[in-house]
């Protein structure tokens, strides 16, 4: 294992057996694979592809039907591991009947943490997530987002090294899932590991440095996601925008360099930005809405 | 309610804890072998090995504050789930009681008696389901939601999950039984008329007695210095007195005027039975059992006699009428004048001095009066009465044996949700509380050393198909050396079942309250301690490789 190694697996496997031992679905077929310090390392594929059992085998809620894990340098079933581990579930499995401050109590008191520390990270936390106005309210109260945000917040309560997370973004709306993209992003800023899981590949290609892409449990490809999605035989410009004339200079230049201009468009935002924008927008100027025109322009035929 | 108490035998206790135990780890530990070679190959006992050195390290790394954190999370959900509203229907239970319960014409004893049972019962039998149910449906609720990821994902210990658990819910039962507790025995002193003597009396009684102890020779060197002993009509020593029907087996009857005697001596006599006052209080509660109509308007007479150790002459108390249904009750003081007949004259006798022999034994008779009349005597019938407590101690330590049973539920209902979903570990649980209350008794009969009539399991179907007499002897075939193994292994696997199943009777003090005795200690209160106590280690133990073992993610 590398010193800059925080996960490394070998061969891990596992088979899902019945009630009487027969063979029932092979979810993870010969994984090995390394996580390094630092970085945000994405685990996609389709449903049922076995990120979820990966990620469950290294926390030790499922046990490997063979291979071997460690987890910053430990084997996965040793508990002091824990100590410097963060996780947050697909759903955020928490005790419905505690408030945010109970639930951040609790996991604290899990974790050599005096009193003290726990009210203050709890605070933080709180703060972080943006319940402060829901922190004495039952979580079976919470909507789907303040559960995945009350979620994290347990999942940070220990300032882990190590952060798993499950579909992090699911049940998210496009704010929270901003919001939660920049908080992965400000976690490897802080030198943290962190590795989630998500069929969302919009999301993985924001925030992660490097991605496994896993199909019918087996690993298909992995490596550096601006190497994986760079197209080798391609160049992209962006200038500023250049009139019609100008467009034809650039085509006369190509064709001298044997090269061919295949596509000329304005770039466009993406569908998250555009929305942000509206939404930021709406905020600074309350009571303005959108007006639609009486009379729209034909379509173009 | 055991109305020959004996002490309890805490090292043959113990001893029988350890053999038991020591035949399930034995059993397990093969099974596990044996799996572990099918499964891992040679490196099986190897696995094993490393799965019990895991459980040392983890109970030596229980850590107080997570295991606490888990037992208030516990807490917390029991609440907020509404366990307590057990209290509503308790409530609605004692509005409404006294209207069915008051009985001013009963005597004062059946009041209390009716009033304390009342009480105990209603706790016990509101306590019992809820503790049952959620104890048993805690872990499973966790898995199920998966809201235990969180947990151990965290640098938690399985055992300490098991601990939490355990903590939690035995808070919760005592937080339940103790207001319980207090607000039942507010109700008993404010339903009880003002008249009614509640206190809780403390009994001495002799020691061992040989007619309860089968194995002790009957000559009569033996019997002479037996704490209860008989005497028959002609004056000789009989470990039992006459049999006059059966209906309460450990009672024994002596014929009125005749030389028929119960006797009990204390041993170790001195100043330490007598009261404040310097007196000696004594207490019968004899039974009358009348073969003739006799003075219908008088209760049959009894005397006792103490004897003089200088003259070995009796010295004889007045004789009085045996209160029927209720007791006797005598204070003597120490210096006693008695009617000596010999001389005709008066004399007196100091209790100590005179009547205590010189090894310490003091020797009290009782002879029935009334020709051809009968009374009946066990050894509790005669006891010296120590200084009365107040009934708030017996009453509470039959509270106490309540809480132990609560504890050992909730250890077993935890210990079982560790390796099945909350319906099977309720039925479970509820399966060990059914059989340790009823059908204890009839395990013990079958696992005796008397052999059953007709034999065992197997004896029995080949009995049953051929026809046989149960009396007749099996012909002397390999058949019957089959069957006669058969019934060995079955009834060396009911050995362990026996064992397994905890004697919740152990746990039923009420009664001694009931009755208006004080709670003793060795007889009454030990054996539920060493039962509660018996199961702590095997429960751990259970739970945490049961959820050790298995994969928390699977449902």
């Amino acid at each position: 294992m590398g010193n800059d190694a925080v996960i490394q697996t070998s061969n891990l496997t596992k088979i899902y057996r019945d009630f009487w031992g027969r063979k029932k679905v092979r979810a993870l077929n010969s994984l090995s694979m390394e996580v390094r310090r630092g970085e945000v390392f994405g685990l996609l594929g389709p449903n049922g592809s076995g990120k979820t059992t990966t990620m469950k085998l290294l926390l030790g809620l499922l046990f490997p039907t063979e291979g071997e894990i460690t987890i910053l340098g430990k084997p996965a079933d040793d508990v002091e591991k824990n100590e410097r581990i963060g996780y947050l579930p697909e759903e955020s499995y928490l005790y419905r009947f505690l408030n945010a401050e109970e639930t951040l109590e609790f996991y604290g008191r899990l974790f050599k943490m005096s009193a003290q520390e726990r009210r203050q990270r709890a605070d933080e936390l709180i703060e972080l997530v943006e319940l402060k106005d829901a922190r004495r309210r039952q979580l079976k109260e919470y909507s789907k987002g303040m559960t995945r945000r009350i979620g994290l917040a347990q999942a940070l309560i220990n300032n882990p090294d190590l952060v798993l997370l499950d579909e992090p973004t699911s049940g998210l709306d496009p704010i929270g899932t901003r919001k939660m993209k920049d908080l992965i992003l400000k976690l490897r800023g802080e030198g943290k590991t962190v590795v989630m899981c998500s069929h969302l590949l919009a999301d993985v290609q924001d925030v992660c440095d490097r991605i496994a892409i896993l199909y019918e449990g087996e690993l298909k490809i992995m490596g550096q996601v601006d190497e994986l999605l760079k197209a080798q035989d391609k160049t992209q410009l962006l200038t500023s925008r250049l009139s019609d004339e100008a467009v034809e200079d650039v085509k006369h230049v190509l064709a001298k360099h044997n090269a061919e201009l295949q596509q000329v468009d304005q770039p466009t935002d993406s569908l998250e930005d555009l929305f942000l924008r509206i939404v930021s927008e709406s905020k600074a100027r309350p009571g303005q809405r959108y007006i639609p025109d009486e009379n729209p322009a034909e379509p173009a035929a | 309610m055991n109305f020959n108490p004996e002490p309890f035998d805490l090292l043959g206790g113990a001893a029988d804890w350890a053999a038991a135990i020591g035949s399930f780890v034995g059993l397990v530990l093969l099974v596990s072998i044996v799996t572990a070679l099918a499964v891992h190959g040679v490196a099986g006992p190897v696995y094993v090995f490393n799965r019990i050195k895991a459980g040392f390290v983890d109970a030596c790394g229980v850590s107080p504050r997570r295991t606490w954190a888990l037992a208030s999370l516990t807490i917390k959900e029991a609440v907020r789930r509404k366990a307590l509203m057990v209290f509503v229907v308790f409530a609605v239970l004692f509005m409404f009681a006294g209207w069915f319960l008051d009985d001013p014409s009963e005597h004062s004893d059946m009041q209390v008696k009716v009033y304390v049972s009342f009480v105990l019962t209603s706790i016990t039998w509101l306590t019992v389901p809820v503790i049952l149910l959620i104890s048993c449906w805690g872990i499973p609720e966790d898995i199920k939601a998966r809201s235990i990821h969180t947990v151990v994902t965290k640098p938690t210990r399985r055992i300490e999950i098991v601990i939490g658990r355990m903590l939690g819910f035995a808070t919760v039962a005592t937080g339940i039984l103790v207001m319980m507790a207090v607000v039942g025995w507010f109700w008993t002193i404010r339903q009880l008329p003002d008249d009614v003597d509640l206190v809780c009396r403390v009994p001495v009684y002799v020691e061992q007695s040989l007619a309860s102890d089968p194995n002790a020779p009957l000559d009569e060197a033996a019997l002479k210095v037996s704490g209860f002993s008989f005497k028959d009509r002609e004056g000789n020593l009989k470990p039992t007195g006459i049999n006059t029907g059966d209906v309460v087996e450990f009672i024994s009857y002596i014929e009125g005027a005749t030389k028929a005697r119960a006797i009990w001596q204390f041993k170790k006599f001195g100043t330490q039975y007598l009261n404040d006052k310097g007196q000696l209080r004594l207490e019968t509660r004899f039974q009358s059992f009348r073969s003739h109509k006799g003075k219908i308007a008088t209760q049959l007479l009894c005397q006792l006699n103490f004897t003089d150790k200088s003259t070995g002459k009796p010295v004889g108390l007045p004789a009085f009428e045996v209160a029927e249904f209720t007791q006797n009750v005598f204070e003597l003081d120490r210096t006693i004048t008695y009617f000596d007949a010999d001389s005709g004259e008066s004399k007196q006798v100091d209790l100590i001095d005179d009547l205590v022999d010189n090894d310490g034994t003091l020797r009290i008779e009782a002879l029935a009066i009334d020709s051809g009349q009968y009374l009946g005597m066990a050894k509790s019938s005669l006891f010296i009465r120590l200084p009365d407590r107040p009934f708030a101690a017996g009453y509470f330590k039959a509270i106490f044996g309540i809480w132990l049973m609560l504890v050992l539920i909730v250890m077993l209902g935890v210990t079982a949700s560790c390796f099945v979903k909350g319906p099977v570990a309720t039925f479970l649980t509820l399966s060990l509380l059914i059989m340790g209350q009823g059908f204890r008794e009839f395990m013990l009969r079958l696992t005796g050393e008397e052999k059953m009539i007709g034999g065992g399991a197997a004896e029995s179907w080949y009995r049953l198909l051929t026809h046989m007499n149960p009396k007749q002897e099996l012909p002397d075939t390999l058949g019957t050396d089959v069957i006669e193994s058969i019934d060995t292994f079955l009834l060396n696997l009911l050995w362990i079942v026996k064992h397994i199943v905890p004697n919740f009777g152990n746990f039923k003090l009420s009664t001694y309250v009931a009755n208006g005795f004080d709670v003793p200690w060795s007889a009454g209160m030990l054996p539920g301690v060493a039962m509660t106590c018996a199961y702590v280690i095997p429960c751990l133990v259970i739970g945490y490789y049961s959820l050790s073992l298995r994969e928390l993610e699977a449902k």
